[in-house]
């Protein structure tokens, strides 16, 4: 196999992967602060392809407001789900919650194409050749995609790191008894988990749309590979479920040139097992004492 | 794992059995009344009102309801007025199972027809084969051909097998040297692809990269960097229209000029939507189309034109000649054949040699002559093969600025 075939591969493993990291970090967030895993996030997505779709055909927005649109909806739609739905289960066994967030993502899916069918979509992009370096070919778009994923991503770190609202979440994510013991407000935290995880499957559902097309099922089949990244990362570590992420997206890509396209996911499940055998916390995770 | 109940589709569907209903009950009060006497024959319709084949699904209803009419007119057949129960098969076998089961169980139909999509056929076929009835589907999978043991499946619609030698054949007419095959991971598409290959390598030369892809995945571009490296002049795309739109917005991006074969039905309308006219200049696309030329169609067409006010397309051409090769099947066995003898006389009445008919009433008038007739249908000449298969021509679109243009027909006797 040839470098270029490699290279290119690992190129689009790559943004494959930082799209995805979206949803990942939203799905990471909410196992480390809410404690369950949400089945929402593919359908969250969709959603977020779906309003851009209707935001450019009914309000002629431009392709970035479009995307801005479509974060912010989803937002306000995760919240409602989460002042209608999981707030009231806090208490429950993580069961109830994860049967729960399967029902809120049947509720999503079924409004889509109640109102919007079953056929595909598309959002308006323009489609422009490729910048190629000798072989080494990087579509624009991709790298539109890329650094939108990346800027994001470094937002929510930069928030969760250096932010007093940023220690606060991760107090809770850590101890939530002792956190609120200390006076830590916990409503206002899952607020804003339940904002971030809105905007960032929005925001990951458009970029999506972009790059794919848009149907019913685009979210849902992400993800058991999102699933499967989160566990690879490290489950409940922001920089593990990135990290994940690239790794799943990279082996996937550059593992199809070798076995051949109908076994990629296979090989990205083979990486999976490997590394959960050197390390069954995952690449970032720590090992809990079970209480 | 879309087991979702989606009220607006079952009420649709309710709706749309009621409608099936209502216009069957003037037909079947009249054979009250008088002219087709004898016990009515129940033919079992499930087409796909819902999903990927609602496009067709409503216009071969029609199409079905128009013969009905044209039989029931003419006095029935064998003396028997012909009625149909509809089911919404909504484009999944699962939904189509119930349904098929609702039709034999329940309305204890003779036939089932109008089955448009493979999956579909494949989940109910055991249901006909266990009740022994036939069932008359448009559907496209080889599989069905070799899965049909007791030869009570006939096909309206060419099997992929054919297709697959048809864009090899149109693929060396334009001059193609050097083609590569790229499919969905289906058995029809699949299917498609290895008798591309097959047919290709036969007609000497070789298949410069042949790759199978995983369905539902956000790109291809690693799949297709891979066809791309072997310099093919045209790919064999094997697709249904969303994965399609994928793999031609990257090829576009990425800026190899290639050309590519798909199937018409993939091919469409929402494929230039999506991608624009740019991108899509040149694909060609390749549909079975109705025999235009012969004087079934022209009739058929005529009176669907003034039934519906639109124009039909090959599947509705393929459920008019259902009904008609159906009924001219049961007139051929006799008033009280059962249904083992209708199935065997299909290829009686409609295969050569025999007197041409172009309808119902003709194909009747002569049969009770003693003639042997040879029914020419209005979606293609009707003869059906070992495997109970009839074969249309193939018509080659281009699309060009945006639009289907129609090129060349090649025979379906390929």
């Amino acid at each position: 196999m040839d470098w270029l075939s490699i290279i290119n591969a690992g190129i689009n493993g790559t943004v494959l992967g930082l799209l995805l990291a979206l949803p990942a970090l939203a799905v990471t967030l909410v196992f480390g602060i809410a404690r369950f895993p949400n089945v929402a996030t593919g359908d969250y997505m969709t959603l977020g392809a779906y309003v851009a779709v209707a935001a450019q055909t009914f309000g002629g927005l431009s392709l970035a407001a479009s995307g801005l649109f479509a974060s912010l909806t989803v937002g306000v739609v995760s919240l409602f789900f989460y002042f209608w739905v999981f707030r009231a289960l806090a208490k429950r066994p993580l069961v109830s919650r994860l049967i729960a967030s399967i029902g809120v993502a049947f509720a999503v899916r079924s409004t889509i194409t109640f109102f919007a069918g079953h056929h595909q979509y598309n959002i308006e992009a323009p489609l422009v050749r490729a910048w190629n370096f000798n072989g080494i070919r990087i579509l624009p778009t991709d790298a539109y995609i890329a650094v939108t994923a990346i800027v994001a991503l470094t937002l929510v770190f930069m928030l969760m790191r250096f932010t007093p609202m940023g220690r606060r979440m991760r107090a809770v994510a850590d101890n939530p008894e002792l956190a609120s013991a200390s006076g830590i407000n916990a409503r206002r935290v899952m607020v804003l988990l339940w904002a971030i995880v809105g905007i960032f499957c929005g925001l990951g559902g458009f970029l999506l749309g972009v790059k794919a097309v848009v149907i019913p099922e685009l979210g849902f089949e992400l993800l058991l590979t999102i699933f499967a990244a989160v566990i690879l990362g490290g489950i409940g570590t922001p920089i593990g479920a990135v990290v994940g992420i690239l790794v799943f997206g990279i082996s996937q890509e550059i593992g199809s040139l070798y076995v051949g396209p109908a076994y990629k996911i296979v090989m990205a499940f083979l990486v999976l097992l490997c590394v959960l055998l050197l390390r069954p916390q995952g690449i970032f995770g720590r090992i809990q004492a079970a209480r | 794992m879309s087991q979702t109940i989606n009220t607006g589709r079952r009420q649709f569907t309710l709706a749309s059995a009621a409608a099936g209903v209502a216009s069957v009950l003037p037909f079947w009060a009249r054979a009250q009344a008088g002219t087709p006497k004898g016990e009515p024959i129940k033919i079992g319709v499930l087409t796909s009102m819902t999903g990927t084949g609602g496009v067709y699904g409503p216009g071969m209803l029609q199409a079905m309801r128009l013969a009905v009419d044209e039989v029931n007119a003419a006095g029935g057949a064998s003396g028997r007025a012909l009625q149909l129960f509809n089911e919404d098969d909504q484009t999944r076998p699962d939904a189509a199972v119930l349904a098929a089961r609702k039709l034999v169980d329940i309305s204890k139909v003779d036939v089932i027809a109008g089955v448009w999509s493979s999956s579909v056929a494949l989940a109910i076929l055991p249901i006909t084969n266990g009740a022994g009835i036939m069932m008359l589907n448009t559907s496209g999978s080889p599989d069905l051909k070799t899965e049909d043991k007791l030869d009570l499946v006939w096909q309206y619609q060419a099997a992929n097998d054919v297709f697959g030698k048809a864009f090899a054949q149109i693929a060396r007419q334009r001059g193609f040297k050097n083609p590569a095959v790229m499919a969905f991971n289906n058995s029809t598409f699949v299917g498609q692809a290895n008798y591309f290959r097959k047919a290709w390598e036969e007609g000497g030369g070789k298949v410069a990269a042949y790759v199978i892809y995983e369905p539902n995945q956000t790109t291809y571009r690693t799949e297709l960097g891979r066809v791309l490296a072997s310099k093919p002049d045209v790919i064999a795309l094997s697709s249904y229209t969303p994965d399609a739109t994928i793999i031609l917005k990257e090829w576009y991006q990425n800026g190899q000029p290639c050309k590519f074969i798909m199937p018409g039905w993939s091919a469409n309308e929402n494929l230039i939507k999506a991608l624009g006219t740019e991108a899509t200049e040149g694909i060609i696309a390749v549909s079975n189309v109705a025999a235009t030329d012969h004087p079934t169609f022209k009739h058929f067409d005529t009176a669907f034109r003034k039934l519906t006010g639109r124009e039909p397309d090959v599947f509705a051409a393929e459920c008019y000649d259902m009904i008609i090769s159906y009924a001219l099947a049961v007139e051929a066995a006799g008033p009280n054949a059962d249904l083992k003898t209708i199935n065997t006389k299909m290829r009686t009445v409609t295969n050569a040699p025999g007197t041409k008919v172009t309808g119902f009433s003709q194909g009747r008038d002569l049969l009770r002559k003693g003639e042997k007739i040879d029914y020419d249908g209005a979606s293609s000449t009707l003869e059906f093969g070992a495997a109970g298969d009839a074969v249309p021509d193939f018509g080659v679109f281009e699309i060009l600025g945006g639009k289907l243009v129609a090129k060349e027909v090649i025979s379906g006797t390929i």
